[in-house]
C-alpha cells in the first residue's frame, strides 16, 4: 500500500490496528483506541530537560584523576551510549511512522524520538567539557570493532523492517528483485519483521543500556563524574518510559487487544523473541569483559556486572510474557535502584518547577475521589 | 502522616505478614526490610511489578506501566483490603 501523508478517506481510528491499517489522517486525540500512548506522551513531555542546564564542569577535574583503566571504562561507555541513541534518535521514526495507523501512537513515536535526540546532544555536552576536541572519541564509534558488532545487531531488525516496508509501499505484495536478491513481500512477513523489530527495540532500551548505567552510577557512588551521572539519570528516566511503551505494544499484541494476526505471530515468534533477548544479554556480558580488560573499578567488576545484566533481563523478559531464563533472584547492585528513582532527579530549580507544573495539569483530570487516600 | 483507618494486613509470601502503615505499599514493604526491586517509584517503569493473590489495592497515581490482571505496582498503590502478594 502506497504511503500518503494525509489519507483523504474517512477512517474510524477506533477500529484501526496500531500498525499496517490505513495511514493516519487527522492528528486528533479526542478519541483513542489505545489511550496509554497519550498518557505516555504527557509523561514524557513533563520530563523535558536540556543537557546545557546540567553543570558538568567539575567532571573535568575528576576525569584527570581517574586511572587509565577507569578512563577506558568511562569513555567506552559514552561511545556505546552515543551509538544507541544515534540509532534510537532516527529509527523509530523511519521504521514505524510509515506503517502506524493510530494518531496517538504516531505522536508517541515522534515524542519518544525527540527525547532520543536530547540524549544524543547531551553526549556532545559531556565530551566537549572533557576534551578540547572530542572528535577522536566520536570518530572511533564507527571503527571500533567492539562497538561495530553491537551496532550491526541493533540496526539489523530495524533495517530489515524498513527495507521490506519500502518494497511493499512502492511495489506491493509479491516477489521482488532488489540489489541482486529476491524478497518475498506479504503482510504476514511484514508483520513478523515488525514483531521482531519491536522485541529488539525493547531489549535495546530495557537491557543494553544497563551495563553503562551501572558503571556511571558506580563512579557517582564514589562522588566522581557527578555531572555526567546527573545527565545519565535523566536519560535513564526517559528510557524507563520508552521501555514501558514497547512493553505495552508487545503485550497489546500478545493479549489479542489489537491486531489478531499479531497475537498469532507473538506465539509463532516466541523462540526468536527469546533469542533476541539472550543475544543482547550475551553481547552485554562481552561488553563488560571489554570494559574491564585493563582492570576493574572500585565497587564494580565484570562478574557482578554480568549478574546484574541477568537480573535485569529476567525482569524484562517476564514483563512481556517470556520465561525468566536466569537463576539469579536477588539484585546484585541494590544501590542502582536509588539512581533510577525518578523522585530525586532534578535539573535546575526552574526545570523541576516546569515538570511539576505539567504533572499538576495531568493530575487535575483525575476525579476527586481518587485523592481519598492522600493525606497532605 | 497517614491515616490508619485503612491499616490492612499485608502478607508477603515467604516473608510473613505485617500491617500497612505507609503512604504506598512499596514503603510498607520496605519498612519490613524486605528486598524489593524498584526504579521510578511513580508507576511508569514497572520494575516493582508484583503478583497479587488475595485482596485489592487503590492507586494513588494511575499506573502507566503494563500490568496483568493479577499484578500490581506497589510503588503507586496501597491496599484497600487485607492482601496477599508474591515478590519475584
Ligand atoms: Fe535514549
Ligand atoms: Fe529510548
Amino acid at each position: 500500500m502506497k504511503y500518503t501523508t494525509f489519507n483523504q478517506h474517512t477512517v474510524n481510528a477506533l477500529l484501526e490496528p496500531m500498525f499496517f491499517g490505513h495511514p493516519v489522517n487527522v492528528a486528533r486525540y479526542d478519541q483513542q483506541r489505545h489511550s496509554i500512548f497519550e498518557k505516555l506522551i504527557e509523561k514524557q513531555i513533563s520530563f523535558f530537560w536540556r543537557p546545557e542546564e546540567v553543570d558538568v564542569s567539575k567532571d573535568r577535574v575528576d576525569f584527570q584523576q581517574l586511572s587509565d583503566s577507569e578512563k577506558h571504562i568511562f569513555i567506552s561507555n559514552l561511545k556505546y551510549q552515543t551509538l544507541l541513541d544515534s540509532v534510537q534518535g532516527r529509527s523509530p521514526n523511519i521504521a514505524f511512522l510509515p506503517i502506524i495507523s493510530l494518531p496517538e501512537l504516531e505522536t508517541w513515536v515522534e515524542t519518544w524520538s525527540f527525547f532520543e535526540t536530547i540524549h544524543s546532544r547531551s553526549y556532545t555536552h559531556i565530551l566537549r567539557n572533557l576534551f578540547t576536541d572530542p572528535s577522536e572519541v566520536f570518530d572511533d564509534i564507527v571503527v571500533n570493532e567492539e562497538i561495530k558488532v553491537r551496532a550491526s545487531d541493533i540496526s539489523k531488525y530495524y533495517d530489515d523492517l524498513i527495507f521490506a516496508t519500502q518494497l511493499w509501499q512502492t511495489q506491493g505484495e509479491g516477489i521482488h528483485q532488489a540489489y541482486g536478491e529476491t524478497h518475498v513481500i506479504n503482510m504476514r512477513e511484514l508483520k513478523k519483521k515488525l514483531y521482531l523489530c519491536m522485541c529488539s527495540v525493547n531489549a535495546l532500551e530495557a537491557i543494553r543500556f544497563y551495563v553503562s548505567f551501572a558503571c556511571t552510577f558506580a563512579f557517582a557512588e564514589r562522588k566522581l563524574m557527578e555531572g555526567n551521572s546527573k545527565i545519565i539519570r535523566l536519560i535513564a528516566r526517559d528510557e524507563n518510559l520508552h521501555l514501558t511503551s514497547t512493553q505495552h505494544i508487545l503485550n497489546l499484541w500478545a493479549d489479542g487487544k489489537d491486531d489478531p494476526e499479531m497475537a498469532e505471530i507473538a506465539i509463532e515468534c516466541r523462540e526468536q523473541s527469546t533469542a533476541i533477548f539472550l543475544q543482547a544479554v550475551e553481547q552485554e556480558k562481552q561488553w563488560a569483559t571489554y570494559l574491564f580488560q585493563h582492570g576493574s573499578m572500585i565497587g564494580l567488576n565484570k562478574d557482578i556486572l554480568c549478574q546484574y545484566v541477568e537480573f535485569i533481563a529476567n525482569h524484562r523478559m517476564r514483563a512481556i510474557g517470556l520465561e525468566a531464563p536466569f537463576a539469579i533472584t536477588d539484585n546484585p547492585l541494590p544501590w542502582m535502584n536509588t539512581y533510577l528513582n525518578s523522585d530525586t532527579v532534578q535539573v535546575a530549580p526552574q526545570e523541576s518547577e516546569i515538570s511539576s507544573y505539567l504533572v499538576g495539569q495531568i493530575d487535575s483530570e483525575v476525579s476527586s475521589d481518587e485523592f481519598d487516600d492522600f493525606d497532605l | 502522616m497517614t491515616d490508619n483507618s485503612d491499616s490492612y494486613m499485608i502478607t508477603v509470601i515467604g516473608h510473613g505478614e505485617f500491617e500497612q502503615q505507609d503512604r504506598t505499599l512499596l514503603q510498607s514493604i520496605e519498612r519490613q526490610q524486605i528486598d524489593v526491586h524498584y526504579h521510578c517509584r511513580e508507576g511508569f517503569c514497572g520494575a516493582c511489578r508484583t503478583r497479587i493473590k488475595k485482596g485489592s489495592v487503590t492507586y494513588l497515581t494511575e499506573p502507566l506501566a503494563y500490568i496483568n490482571d493479577d499484578e500490581i505496582l506497589p510503588c503507586c498503590c496501597r491496599a484497600n483490603s487485607d492482601i496477599e502478594i508474591e515478590l519475584d
